[in-house]
């Protein structure tokens, strides 16, 4: 049995909207969990059941094999860390943190010792004493994390921790709590609908739409073979061929095939591009002309008009010669192994 | 769930309150003007209210009033809004002293130092007498038009400087990049943004003029307003007549709930969002220019804070009897420590109970109506609305109408007026807790719920630490309010429940201007000390007086 187990999860509000419709998922000890999905997939409202904040319509929820939904919020010993840092203007840093040990009756000189060890791990040891009120979005989001962190709670719960802090800060900032987090080895449930930092961040990712699960694995997993075509398309981008002709012709010329009224797709990434006439026998080629160069220095995105649709083919450390003009005829290199099929229900065939 | 029966139970306690406080005075105050003095069903208190001459002209000067003082007080309080928050003005910090001076001062205060500097025997037009020019007495329409320009204009100036230190300069500078004037751009663009702020702080002038009993009935001379004809016909010691001043104070809650209106509908469509990224910087203004700035914004100060400055200056002059002599003296201080401590006493004693009160049910209605939105508390926001158009002189005689006779009598106690304070006072303290809850994020109390407290603890711990400070600062407004009033008080007092306000009237219309002065100064202190705490607790923030 898993150290989390969620089954069934359901929740309805009011009488139209299921904000959660039978979801199951176990997490293990230790590991680090990301719900990842649109807003309004459902990804907040699990987390705030398993936080209590909101109680499920039906289902479980067992921690370590107990019942947790019979448990109120207060003493489920669960830490969690919030969007908008939720650190308490009145009491100083040190105060903030040292708040969640006064209810567990912790001698005045452990609390001492934990607090100054916890602040230390987020690096505002030197900022103890101050009230947080002025300081920066990222320095009180370090005090919301110390504070979850330091009453050793069962479980650790953050909700879209970094999405009110700018770029450079977020990724400096997710590098820290995954490292903080397997020093302290809590498993961990970690909610966003940014796909680059769950990649970056997880042991595992649950990709949600709509109330339900679309696809639960490791980073590799979701990203490289992905079970949906819903997951294909939100981590990562995705090329979706129109059908005709040409794209039986290149299916037949990859040996390819998919049941009727499959929807065939591939990643920009996969993709290559060499002049006209000039391909490889391993690969599929589909002739097109340039539309649209894109240059972003790590890559570029060179946008093919085929027969085929609209392909965008990404290309990797991209030099001056890799240059294309609007209108400069291509062809697009199709390796036998990229393209995906996904049935008319949305589900991944063959993958 | 034992958390859900208790705010049911609040829920409920407060409409009891509103509907013993207000809907029955109210409801008291519509019936009693529907019967005569005989006790029969009739629609001729309106019938006369319409066909006697008298009564046209007090609700003609009403509107008078009204918009005359609404008009100084836009013009002057535009004025001084515009220079302060543009330009740079040495001492702009005393300049809101002086506006807050002005505010916090009983309004008939202005009326008795106006007549001290230009009545009859006034000081000033006595000097100018000896210098030959001869000036008329301030008394009548004009004089009462004067003290509501200089009494009021701190509502316009507070609420548009407010909102001119909130129009983001970019906004300004758009419009100077699209090649408009200074005045057009000020007309098109700056105006339109304080235009709520304006009609809000005009509304309060407005409010407050019509409602005002003191100042037209001591300047005044027979120039009879809607207000001092209802406490006339009330008071009167012969002949008096509740039912025709109840309708009277029917009508004056109609005029009052439709400038309300009139004013929502004006400014509904005129709520901007600003970010403040680029902030209004003032400008430092050179010769002549400069000068005439500052020249406006202090005679506004000064004579706004005039009436004070008056009082306090009499309160030490040396008396014999009701008699100024040359030259300072304590006797009026001793006068009211011997005479009229039980005076003090009692505006003491009301106004900490009332406050008291206001903050206890104000603060629990307000976590109500901020956290508890499944119950029907829009309805309540409204019912809260209504203490706001109703005149004190109403509210007096309401709670005449209502508690003289029938289930509950109050008449004549003491709880008669803390109550009539309390309920014109509490919207404004439930506002204000609702609003300051509404601001603090509910995660907060969830971060304090998942580090182990009970919602309960949390609750206190948290989130009452943090308003606290607001609250405290709202009581200590509520007794600026709490202490000045003077026209309900004035129909509720008997003897033995006397207050500062009611006394310093009834000793000016004796013509004992030294003890009046005096007490005024005593009353003043204690206002200062009231906002002095209110800005020690949370910031200094002129526009929480209004």
């Amino acid at each position: 049995m898993s150290y989390l187990e969620i089954r069934n999860a359901t929740k309805q509000f009011g009488a139209g909207f299921i904000a959660l419709n039978g979801v199951s998922v176990a997490v293990e000890r230790g590991e680090f969990f990301t719900l990842l999905g649109p807003s309004g997939c459902g990804k907040t409202t699990l987390l705030r059941s398993i936080a209590g904040f909101n109680d499920l319509t039906s289902g479980e929820i067992a921690l370590d094999g107990s019942n947790l939904r019979i448990v109120p919020p207060h003493q489920r010993d669960i830490g969690m860390v919030f969007q908008d840092y939720a650190v308490f203007p009145h009491l100083t840093v040190f105060d903030n943190v040292a708040f969640g040990l006064k209810p567990r009756k912790v001698p005045a000189a452990e609390i001492k010792t934990r607090v100054t060890q916890a602040l230390e791990a987020v690096r505002l040891g030197a900022m103890a004493e101050r009230l947080p009120a002025a300081m920066s979005g990222g320095q009180q989001q370090r005090i919301g994390l110390a504070r979850a962190m330091v009453i050793n709670p069962r479980l650790l719960l953050m909700d879209e921790p970094l999405s009110n802090l700018d770029a450079k800060l977020r990724i400096e900032l997710r590098e820290e709590i995954r490292d903080i987090q397997k020093q302290v080895d809590i498993a961990t449930i970690y909610v966003t609908h940014d796909q680059e930092e769950a990649l970056a961040i997880s042991d595992r990712i649950c990709v949600m739409n709509a109330g339900r699960i679309e696809q639960v694995g490791t980073p590799q997993q979701i990203y490289g073979n992905p079970q949906t075509r819903f997951v294909a398309e939100f981590v990562g981008t995705l090329n979706v061929f129109s059908p005709g002709p040409a794209l039986d012709g290149m299916l037949g010329q990859l040996g390819l095939t998919a049941p009727a009224g499959a929807t065939w797709a591939v990643r920009p990434e996969r993709l290559d591009l060499a002049a006209r006439g000039g391909a490889p026998d391993s690969v599929a080629v589909l002739d097109g002309t340039v539309t649209k160069y894109t240059y972003l220095g790590r890559e570029a995105q060179v946008q093919v008009e085929t027969p085929a649709g609209l392909i965008v083919v990404q290309l990797a450390n991209p030099g001056i010669s890799a240059t294309r003009s609007t209108g400069e005829a291509v062809a697009v290199l199709v390796p036998r192994d990229a393209p995906m099929a996904f049935g008319a229900d949305g589900v991944r065939i063959g993958g | 769930m034992p958390r859900f029966n208790f705010w049911a139970v609040v829920m409920i306690l407060t409409w009891v309150l509103l509907f013993v406080l207000l809907f029955i005075p109210v409801g008291s105050v519509l019936v009693s003007s529907l019967f005569d003095q005989e006790g029969q069903l009739t629609g001729a208190n309106y019938l006369q209210f319409l066909s006697e001459p008298r009564f046209h002209r007090a609700f003609l000067n009403t509107l008078v009033v009204g918009f005359g003082g609404l008009f100084g007080a836009l013009l002057l309080g535009s004025i001084m809004a515009f220079c302060v928050s543009r330009f740079v003005i040495r001492g702009g910090k005393f300049v809101s002293l002086l506006a807050i001076l002005a505010l916090v001062s009983p309004p008939f205060i202005g009326a008795y130092s106006w007549i001290e500097l230009f009545g009859a025997g006034g000081v000033v037009r006595g000097f100018l007498r000896d210098w030959g020019i001869n000036m008329p007495p301030i008394y009548g329409v004009g004089g009462i038009l004067i003290v509501f320009s200089l009494k009021f204009y701190p509502y316009v100036y507070l609420m548009v400087s407010g909102a001119l230190g909130n129009v983001n300069r970019s906004l300004e500078e758009a419009a100077e990049g699209l090649g408009l004037t200074p005045w057009q751009r000020t007309m098109q663009i700056s105006f339109p943004m304080v235009f709520p702020a304006l009609t809000a702080g005009g509304l309060l002038a407005l409010i407050h003029a019509i409602a005002d009993f003191g100042t037209p009935r001591l300047l005044g001379r027979g120039y009879n307003v809607l207000a001092t004809e209802a406490f006339t016909l009330y008071a009167a010691e012969v002949g008096s007549n509740m039912s025709m001043a109840t309708t009277i104070s029917v009508i004056l809650i109609l005029l009052s709930m439709v400038f309300v209106m009139l004013q929502r509908y004006m400014s509904r469509r005129n709520v901007y969002h600003g970010n403040m990224i680029n902030k209004p910087i003032r400008i430092q203004l050179r010769g002549w220019r400069n000068v005439l700035a500052h020249a406006a914004v202090y005679l506004i100060g000064l004579c706004g804070a005039m009436p004070v400055i008056i009082s306090v200056i009499y309160s030490f002059r040396k008396t014999n009897g009701p008699v100024f002599q040359d030259g300072f003296a304590l006797q009026s201080y001793e006068r009211i420590l011997f005479n009229l401590g039980d005076v003090v006493r009692n505006s003491l004693t009301f106004s900490v109970a009332a406050v008291a009160l206001i903050v206890v049910v104000g603060t629990v209605v307000g976590v109500l109506v901020a956290r508890r939105t499944t119950f029907n508390t829009s309805l309540l926001d409204g019912a809260f609305m209504v203490p706001y158009v109703m005149p004190g002189i109403v509210i007096g005689i309401a709670f005449i109408a209502a508690f003289n006779t029938g289930p509950i009598v109050l008449t004549g106690t003491a709880a008669i007026i803390i109550l009539s304070i309390f309920i014109r006072r509490l919207p404004y303290t439930v506002r204000t807790t609702a609003s300051s809850l509404r601001q603090i994020s509910p995660s907060m109390e969830e971060a304090a719920v998942s580090l182990g407290y009970s919602p309960f603890q949390a609750f206190l711990r948290i989130t009452v630490p943090l308003i606290v400070p607001g609250i405290i600062a709202g009581g200590m407004l509520s007794f600026v309010t709490a202490i000045n009033e003077l026209s309900s008080s004035l129909v509720l007092y008997v003897g033995s429940t006397m207050t500062m306000p009611v006394r310093i009237y009834l000793l000016i219309l004796d013509g004992d201007f030294g003890v009046a002065a005096a007490l005024s100064t005593v009353l003043l202190l204690l206002s200062g000390c009231a906002v002095y705490l209110a800005f020690r607790f949370m910031g200094r923030n002129e526009q929480a007086l209004l």
